[in-house]
């Protein structure tokens, strides 16, 4: 007793001295509050035979039985597996692509070209996913562009976006294409806090640029690069769903059909399956907050680098 | 951190949804403020907009005769329209967080909706407030059994078609090309393989049947099931000497499947067919790149023969009958609707005017809301002639260029489901082509014996309608993604056996005893 008062007391005279920091803070907190953590209260019809009528709280419990319905889904494997393989794609090509951008924009020295290079490769980042999508599928039709290639080197024209085997490809490369020159902005930060004597001291030392890069640039920047790869596993089952949505068509669900895909139509958009979709979600929050935290504790060992 | 702002938005959309869920457990409802002072009901209905209005209209409410309707009835209706392509996103969102308008057009399950309290039940309400309707369920004995659940139920104010004209759409083929390689109109599979090698080889068109399922393309669509049906079943549940049956696990979808991946591999169905939007759909049509289409003879073929003609004027379409197996029998799948097809206005339990919008919507039964319904108002949109209400140069040939569809919806709700009862009066002007009057008097010759073969409307308990919506959404998938590989040769019809045990393992058993159960109480209403 004694040492919470002592606590709050503590927290009082800190709230007295920085009054104006405390009430900064507050939408940010009823934002989350409200937005964040009201909301989960809803999580509990993943536990209730939800009925509209008789509310949230007055359905009947049901336990783990939409959980038990959904393990032994026909399709469970088949959107786990996605969405893994998705997820881990963008991880094995998604995540290095910013880090080498940005170390061979380091490495240019004419300033204009290097402007130039970086704004052309982060514009793409603020056009709609809704555009880029379309603009994806209308590249990907039989007269489109995609095929247009295809053919002026001597292949077939066929329904790329029907065929399962491509799926994974178009996803893949058309974020790293979306999302490349954004990200690596991060870096060039970090790369610009590095120490040029370092480079210097390499210099005279006779590094070549190579092995500048190798000793001094990349362990500069590993700190950054362990606590977006930490974020990043954190979502590593939380895959972009709104594109999937637009990409992807019954003939495709074999490669593209992910979790959120699948709660959503099972959810809202086929059948209104309310509390069996809310299971499934909360299913892939929890591997996601799993791996978040393994990551971190994995990365605090090995590097001491750490998120939390 | 690497998120854009653009799906933080995206997800605060969400979590904002799912707020809205607890919101609407405190017992909100999003009622129309109404002007309640000057003696109207304001009345809030939720309805999709068809596409024929939308092009004209941002509401229904300003469709002349809504506004007719409004004086008519002392109401002042508000329309809620949810997005075009979401609206059963935006049904089950609506109904899940309990944020109900005072009546909505549905079709759908009117049990479950019951059941979980979001609409009320109408008997009495219809007794005292809807003398018309009354009247019509009770000379018709028939459409009363339809209307009316298991247990003597009316959930909903219905939309009716009493009438002749009952097929709305079917197959059309491309008739000059048939004068042109000396063909005559395909009655068979046989005969239709053989026109459509003519149409592929003599032709050179890469879609000589096309199908797909516009709008949305999330099954084999209307059409490919006509060639199923040749060989008796259909893509889903029917009835087959009165018990329920489920098609695609039947030894003739195997001989469809095989027909269909010969077709394919031959170039005589569109390669794209599992990828078709509306947009492709209709350019493979206008480019003459498709022999044979599904569509519907109104919005359809009064769409597309005129586009045709124009860059070619031999251009001409012919409605095809349904095609059978032998020469000389009779289709029996046709697309007949019921007299009632499960659609109509259902009144929410936060409708706090329930009487009167009750009234209100009994008013289309009335015959004076019946022409309105139908044909607008007398002078604007229509003018009898010897007793036979006559379009107007309004509807027929618009001043602004609009399609006849397009024009009738501006000004009232006949093309497309509201409540209240077709004219056939109405369906005889809207054909104005003598290849859609064809094609009417065409779908409908066999219409009758799908009757015999389709499910009547049943209802389902609430435990029912869970089990086999979940059942058969599973299996609605598996079907739809193994048809097209079965068709395209991804899976080789010897694994046809697989395909079927696994729809066995989803328990299509109970999704067939739950329909055979649902049909016996439907027997003995």
């Amino acid at each position: 007793m004694e040492k919470v008062s002592h606590k709050l007391s503590l927290l009082w005279l800190n709230y007295k001295k920085n009054k104006a920091i405390y009430w900064m803070a507050l939408p940010v907190v009823l934002y989350f509050l409200v937005f964040k953590y009201l909301p989960m209260y809803g999580a509990i019809i993943a536990f209730k035979d939800y009925s509209v009528g008789k509310g949230i709280w007055g359905s009947d419990w049901v336990g783990l039985q939409h959980f038990r319905d959904f393990f032994q889904s026909y399709y469970f494997w088949r959107i786990l597996k996605n969405t893994l393989v998705l997820s881990f794609y963008q991880l094995l090509f998604g995540f290095p692509a910013p880090i080498l951008l940005a170390l061979l924009l380091n490495e240019l020295r004419n300033e204009i070209f290097k402007r130039t290079v970086q704004t052309v490769s982060y514009i793409p980042h603020f056009i709609s996913i809704v555009v880029i999508c379309g603009m994806i599928v209308d590249f990907s039709s039989r007269d489109g562009l995609f095929n247009t290639i295809i053919e002026y080197f001597g292949g077939q024209s066929s329904a790329l976006l029907s065929d399962p085997a491509n799926f994974r490809t178009m996803y893949t490369a058309s974020s790293i294409w979306q999302e490349l020159g954004f990200s690596s902005i991060i870096y060039l930060a970090a790369l610009s806090g590095i120490n040029p004597e370092l480079y210097d001291a390499a210099n005279v030392d006779g590094a070549s640029r190579l092995r500048q890069v190798w000793h001094i640039t990349l362990p500069g920047i590993i700190p950054m690069i362990l606590i977006l790869l930490i974020l990043r596993i954190g979502g590593l089952m939380e895959i972009g769903f709104e594109k999937i949505i637009l990409l992807y068509n019954p003939n495709v669900y074999d490669t593209a059909d992910v979790i959120s895909t699948f709660v959503y139509r099972k959810g809202i958009s086929e059948s209104a399956e309310f509390s069996y979709t809310t299971a499934v979600g909360l299913f892939q929050s929890v591997i996601n907050f799993t791996l978040l935290v393994g990551a971190n504790r994995l990365s605090k060992a090995v590097s001491n680098t750490k998120l939390f | 951190m690497k998120r854009s702002w653009r799906k933080r938005l995206a997800i605060g959309i969400c979590l904002m949804m799912g707020f809205t869920i607890l919101a609407g457990c405190t017992g909100d409802n999003g009622n129309a403020g109404g002007a309640e002072g000057d003696g109207t009901t304001p009345i809030s209905i939720w309805m999709s907009m068809n596409t024929n209005a939308s092009i004209t209209l941002k509401s229904m409410n300003e469709i002349t005769a809504i506004k007719e309707w409004e004086k008519k009835t002392n109401t002042k209706i508000e329309f809620q329209h949810p997005a075009v392509g979401a609206e059963t996103e935006q049904f089950n969102v609506m109904i899940a967080s309990n944020q109900l308008p005072d009546a909505m057009f549905v079709n759908g399950d009117y049990a479950k909706l019951f059941n979980d309290g979001t609409i009320i039940r109408l008997n009495e309400l219809i007794d005292e407030y809807a003398p018309n309707l009354k009247k019509i369920l009770d000379e018709n004995p028939e459409v009363a059994k339809q209307l009316k659940a298991d247990n003597g139920d009316i959930y909903a104010i219905p939309h009716l078609r009493l009438g002749e004209y009952k097929t709305f759409g079917g197959t059309f083929i491309r008739q000059d090309w048939l004068d042109e390689l000396k063909l005559e109109k395909p009655e068979t599979l046989e005969e239709w393989e053989t026109v459509l090698k003519a149409f592929k080889e003599k032709k050179g068109v890469s879609a000589p049947l096309l199908f797909g399922a516009p709008p949305k393309m999330t099954t084999m669509g209307p059409a490919a099931p006509t060639y199923l049906e040749a060989y008796g079943i259909t893509n889903n549940i029917f009835m087959q000497d009165g018990k329920v049956v489920y098609g695609p696990i039947e030894p003739e979808y195997k001989e469809f499947l095989t027909m269909f991946h010969r077709w394919y591999q031959e170039g005589l169905i569109d390669p794209d067919f599992a990828t078709n939007d509306q947009k492709t759909y209709d350019a493979k049509i206008l480019s003459g790149q498709a022999g044979a289409f599904f569509t519907f003879i109104g919005g359809g073929v009064g769409r597309y023969l005129p586009a045709l003609q124009e860059t070619d004027p031999n251009a001409n379409l012919t409605a095809v009958q349904y095609p059978v197996l032998n020469k000389g029998d009779e289709p029996m799948f046709t697309g007949r609707s019921w007299e009632w097809s499960s659609s109509g206005v259902v009144i929410t339990n936060s409708n706090k005017h329930p009487e009167e919008t009750v009234k209100a919507l009994d008013y289309f039964f009335s015959e004076e809301g019946h022409m309105l319904k139908n044909f607008g108002v007398e002078g604007l949109t229509y003018t009898m002639k010897d007793g036979y209400p006559t379009y107007t140069d309004e509807i027929l040939k618009n001043p602004d260029g609009l399609s006849v569809a397009q024009a009738m919806a501006k000004h009232f709700i006949a093309n497309y489901p509201f409540v209240g009862e077709d004219d056939d009066r109405y369906n005889e002007q809207y054909y104005q082509l003598q290849q859609q009057k064809d094609a009417a008097i065409l779908f409908s010759k066999y219409s009758e014996n799908t009757l015999k073969v389709g499910l009547p409307p049943t209802s389902l308990t609430t435990e029912e309608s869970t089990e086999y919506s979940k059942i058969m959404s599973d299996i609605g998938t598996y079907r739809d993604e193994m048809f097209v590989k079965f068709v395209i040769g991804v899976e080789p019809i010897e694994n046809f056996d697989k395909y079927v045990d696994q729809i066995n393992k989803f328990n299509v058993e109970r999704a067939i005893e739950i329909q055979q159960a649902a049909l016996d109480r439907y027997n003995a209403r």
